[in-house]
This record gives structure tokens, sequence and C-alpha cells, in this order.
């Protein structure tokens, strides 16, 4: 991936909590596009997303010290704390706009499949094809969108009590179709 | 709930996509340490849900990465700054050195140097003790073949030596315990730093008795880099022995490696048993 030298995960970690520069470098270079293309997810403007990007890793440098690798996966983590920074990045910028959550969710309800053709090669087309409208829209709100249930049932116009189980079949269809890339 | 209502309540899903409410999310963590089938249908959804994400991975703009580099080396510099001076306010005869020093080794040499300044009479009564105890623990390693016979006595010689090590903990003496890595969830040992002489002892507590050309080998991490304090050999009564290992004036972490007999110039990291911070 661009570079000759490879880590562990676990050498990558120790590296990281002993403050050495080059693992973080290392660290950047292999895991930044997946973080970007979170923030993006969620903010759906490139500049707003590099700041967010930026500032998800300064956490991750910040924080590395709590990270523990029995608790789990490293990627797993640091995805968490991506998602958080964005969502409370969404969530402080449509309160200071005077948008409602409710806006919010419909405008991604109404996106085009707009996929970046510098990353189709990982057939991100091929599984937006092969969910339907409500299946992707369901898991992009929860995810990306930090939608509360209670959200998703007014955005989606759908009973409270069926949200679990119709994100539940968007799951387990998209972990389908993921079978099979 | 059983295991499979669980699995099938969608409850692991909404944990995963984030839509979980704080009591539910109390539930389904109760459920993962309750069963086994649990914890792996959650990180099966995991997986699938990190693999989504990572389709949709986007190049960064280069300026972000220049930004942190940047943010990251002014900070690193400005921490050192302020870790010499407070080194050099404290501790005036150790000699200006770039190293990270972590908040609790300060406390630690903040409670030596008192205890130096303080009473130079405790100091005396604790290297006595120090020496008492390292010769006792000479005799045992010399004399250690001979004693499988006698276990008994060497059982409550090794609570003498325990209670000796106590006397010596506090409070030059850090504790550095290592989990197990991943690979080896119950491999188990500790170092024993004195943090005023330098001096490293281990502890293997639980690690399994190596192939016959390979040993185990100590390391320290030490600003990023793995630095060699010697090997060791499991011997009958292994985790209750201390192990006397090279000295070091600073060190982030331990950690212990399994390599050919004789040790190795750096370490194989995948044969990696136990770890732990010293900070």
């Amino acid at each position: 991936m661009g570079t000759a030298l490879t880590y562990t995960e676990a050498e990558l970690v120790l590296g990281l909590k002993s403050r050495s520069e080059k693992h973080f470098g290392y660290l950047y270079d292999h895991y930044s596009p997946a973080l970007f293309g979170v923030a993006l997810k969620v903010i759906n403007d490139e500049t707003i997303a590099g700041d967010v990007l930026q500032e998800i890793f300064l956490k991750i440098w910040r924080s590395i010290e709590r990270y523990d690798i029995d608790k789990g996966r490293l990627f797993t983590w640091m995805v968490n704390i991506a998602r958080n920074t964005a969502i409370d990045t969404l969530r402080s910028k449509a309160y200071k706009q005077g948008l409602k959550i409710q806006e919010l969710g419909s405008a991604i309800a109404m996106e085009q499949f707009v996929v970046h053709l510098a990353v189709d090669h990982l057939g991100l087309t091929k599984v937006i094809e092969q969910l339907n409208k409500e299946q992707r829209i369901i898991i992009d709100l929860a995810y990306y969108k930090g939608c509360t249930q209670e959200e998703i049932s007014k955005i989606l116009d759908i009973p409270l009590g069926t949200v679990k189980t119709r994100m539940r079949n968007a799951i387990i269809q998209l972990r389908t179709i993921l079978k099979q890339l | 709930m059983g295991a499979s209502s669980y699995i099938s309540s969608g409850l692991i899903e909404a944990y995963i996509s984030g839509l979980a409410a704080p009591q539910e999310l109390q539930e389904l963590e109760t459920a993962i340490v309750q069963y086994p089938e649990v914890a792996s249908a959650v990180e099966n959804c995991r997986l699938g849900m990190e693999h989504y994400i990572m389709l949709h991975s986007v190049p960064p703009p280069p300026v972000v990465k220049q930004n942190l580099i940047r943010i990251i080396a002014d900070e690193e510099a400005g921490r050192l700054n302020r870790i010499e001076t407070e080194e050099t306010q404290i501790i005036e005869h150790n000699p200006v050195r770039k190293v990270f020093v972590s908040s609790s080794w300060r406390w630690a040499a903040v409670a030596a140097s008192l205890l130096l300044l303080g009473s130079v009479l405790l100091n005396y009564i604790y290297f006595t003790k120090e020496s008492e105890y390292k010769a006792r623990y000479n005799t045992l390693l010399t004399t250690n073949n001979s004693l499988t016979s006698e276990e008994n006595s060497y059982r409550s010689r090794l609570e003498q030596i325990k209670h000796s090590l106590d006397i010596v903990r506090n409070p030059s003496m850090k504790t550095v315990k290592m989990p197990g890595t991943k690979p080896f969830p119950t491999a188990m040992a500790t170092v024993y730093w004195n943090q005023t002489s330098k001096e490293v002892f281990l502890l293997p507590n639980n690690l399994p008795t190596p192939a016959p050309d390979k040993q185990y080998q100590l390391w320290a991490i030490v600003d990023g880099k793995p630095v060699d304090m010697g090997v060791f050999s499991l011997t009958s009564n292994a985790e209750e022995l201390l192990q006397k290992m090279k000295s070091i004036d600073n060190a982030q972490m331990f950690a212990i490696t399994l390599e050919n007999k004789g040790g190795s110039p750096v370490p194989t990291m995948e044969q990696m048993y136990v770890a732990g911070k010293a900070s």
C-alpha cells in the first residue's frame, strides 16, 4: 500500500503507545481513506470532512493510551472515534444552521447514488445496486447520520416497533451481498 | 432471553448500526459476556459493517496529513521541553535527555527524591534489605537444582523471598504487569523495576515451556525501539522465581518474545507472548 514497511497490529499499537511519529505516519497512510470515507458520508462536504479527519487522527493519537488491544480490533476502535467525531460535527452544524434532524434525513433520502469513481473498484456500486433503497437509507441514517429509532421511524414513516426488524433485514441483506464480492 | 433469541431479535444489528438505545446496549453487552454465540454473532455483524465502511474509502486531501505531522511534531517537541525542564528541576544530577517520561514515573521520581532528601536512614535500611534479598535470591538460584526434593522447605523460603520483595517493592520498585497478547491470552509475566538502581527483575507468572532450541527474551521498548533485556529459561519453579535481567534507565513498555536459544538482535513480533506498559 505505497510503503514497503509493514507492521502487525500489535507492533503498530506498541509503536503508537510509545509515541513514534513514524508509526503514526504508517497508521495515517493505511487508515485515512477509510476514516475519510466515514467523515465524508456523514458530513457530505469535502472541506469540512477534511477538518473532521484531522480532528479524528488527533483524537486517535492523543487517546491511544486508552486503547486496549484485548477489548477489540484497532480498526473498530478508530472507526468509532471517526463516526462519533463526524456525527458530533454534523449535529452541531445542523444545530447552528437551525436545521431539524428530520430535514437532514430527508436530504439523504433524496440523495442520488453518487459513487466516487476512484473507489468504484472496491465494489461499492455493486453493493448499493443490490440493496433496495429503503435498506440503504436505513443503514445510512443510523450509521452515518446517527439517527435514533424514533427519528428513523418519523423519516421513513414506519412504526417505531418495526425499525429494528427492518434494520436487521437490511444488514442481513448487506452481508449476503458483501459475501459475494 | 436465550442466546438464539438475542441473535434473532435485531438487537445485534441495532447495536452495530449505532441504533441501540442505552439500556439495549447494556443488555447486549451482558449477553456478549454470557453467551459466546452472541459474541461471535456481534463480531461477524461488525466485520460486515466494517467491510461496508471500507467500501466507502476515499483518499483524503494531502493537506490533512501535512497539518497532522506538523501539529504532532509541535506537540511532542513542546512536551519534551516541558519534561526536560521539570526533570532538571527535580533531579539536578540527571543529565538532560530527550526521553518521554510519563506522569506516573514523574510521581515516582518525586517520591524517590523526597525519600532521599527526607531520610538517609530509610534509604540505608532499604538498601540493606535489598542486598539481603539479592543474596537470598542468588543463593536460591544456585541451589535451585538440588532443591526439588525439598519442595516444602523451598516453598517456605520462597514465602520469605516474596516477603522481602514486598519490602523492596515500595517506593522504588515499580511493578509492570505484562498480560498475554491476543495469540497467547493465558500468558502472563511481571517485571519488577527498581526506579532507583534501575535493576530489572522478571517473574514469568505463566509462560508455556518452550521447545529445547527456543528461549524467551525480554525487551524494553524505548522511544518505539525494542532494546534487548536478556534471555531467560524457565526453571521448574519459574513462576515463583525472580530472574535478574539487564538494567535499564527508562522504558515505556516491556514485552517478551520467544526466540532461538541465545536470543535475537530484533524481536520476532509474531512470537510476542506478553507485553505491558511501564507507565
